[in-house]
């Protein structure tokens, strides 16, 4: 009797906790893979930017005559690493002088202001893994010397490795 | 030991592992394995988040009020997953949950209620993966993947 005693209590204890217990009645499981592509993006606020410069940009007496807009922005996300962007304009042969600068940008690191031509220059640095915006600092440039004339310029940035 | 007491000794055993048996048809994840790729962004923001909603859940009534609990396994996770589910027909969903190597089991349907009807019901996954550009890309950093576990149980 006293070894059916001892069989039996850790049993019905057993029972006991397995009726308090929180029952699991099924475990499963899958799989969920997460892929994410490479995204390099780039984009300007406006298609077109028209500077003229005029009488009200020329200072008597002197040649040079400067006219700045800040009227445009460029946008990027890019989730890659080590890049940055770079620009360069269509006009092989412009009558006056473009400079551009990389203002108040909110990621990476400004390059010094370019003067644009056909040969990609460095605009901003740094930009690996970010997603920002900047603003496009034109400065057309042109002597009193030079006359009139009209430089149209297409101006293409573009992420490259850095 | 009299065959008395073995019998009654081997019974209550039974009863001990009820609650293992049968429980190969109490939940079923419906639509295996599946990819979710990230393909694009919004220059200035962040990239576009994709959504998955192949995946069912088939669950079936108790004797008691249970709840189905989600967690899952990304060694080196990079990227961002959530699910919730949705077109619940017996209990109440719980909002949407972030999917984080490592964490503890989170509620996903809850209140689900007694039998009787002693049927399968079926709710829908809701998969959404997100990621930033700061957090990269998978071919630089490789994919995530989640081994994602159901857990139906007393609530």
């Amino acid at each position: 009797m006293k070894f059916h005693f001892l069989i039996l209590v850790p049993i019905i204890l057993l029972f006991c906790a397995q009726m308090q217990a929180q029952t699991v009645y099924a475990t499963r499981t899958h799989r969920v893979t997460v892929i994410v592509s490479t995204i390099t993006l780039v984009q300007v606020s406006s298609g077109v930017v028209n500077m003229t410069i005029s009488g009200a940009d020329a200072v008597a007496g002197q040649d040079l005559m400067t006219l700045t807009n800040q009227s445009t922005n460029l946008l990027w996300g890019i989730n890659s690493s080590l890049k940055k962007i770079t620009v360069n304009t269509s006009l092989a042969a412009p009558q006056f002088t473009l400079k551009l600068l990389a203002g108040s940008s909110t990621q990476g690191t400004a390059a010094p202001q370019v003067t644009l031509s056909t040969v990609p220059a460095d605009f901003l640095l740094n930009i690996g893994r970010s997603s920002g915006n900047c603003i496009l600092q034109y400065t057309a440039e042109a002597l009193a010397s030079q006359g009139t004339g009209t430089d149209p310029h297409t101006i293409t940035f573009t992420v490259q490795n850095q | 030991m009299r065959p008395l007491t073995r019998t009654l000794a081997l019974t209550i055993l039974l009863l001990s592992v009820g609650g293992i048996s049968g429980a190969y048809s109490q939940l079923t994840i419906l639509g295996g394995n599946i990819n979710m790729t990230v393909t694009t962004g919004v220059a200035g923001g962040e990239p576009i988040a994709v959504t998955n909603a192949t995946i069912s859940l088939r669950y079936r009534l108790q004797n008691r009020i249970t709840k189905i609990t989600v967690r899952t396994s990304c060694p080196g996770q990079r990227f961002n997953l959530a699910v919730v589910a949705t077109s619940v027909p017996q209990g109440t969903a719980a909002p949407q949950v972030t999917l984080t190597n490592g964490m503890l089991a989170v509620d996903l349907i809850v209140s689900i209620p007694r039998r009787p009807p002693n049927t399968n019901q079926t709710a829908t996954l809701l998969y959404t993966a997100s990621s930033t550009f700061a957090q990269g890309n998978s071919a630089e950093l490789g994919n995530d993947v989640h081994t994602i576990t159901y857990t139906l149980l007393d609530q």
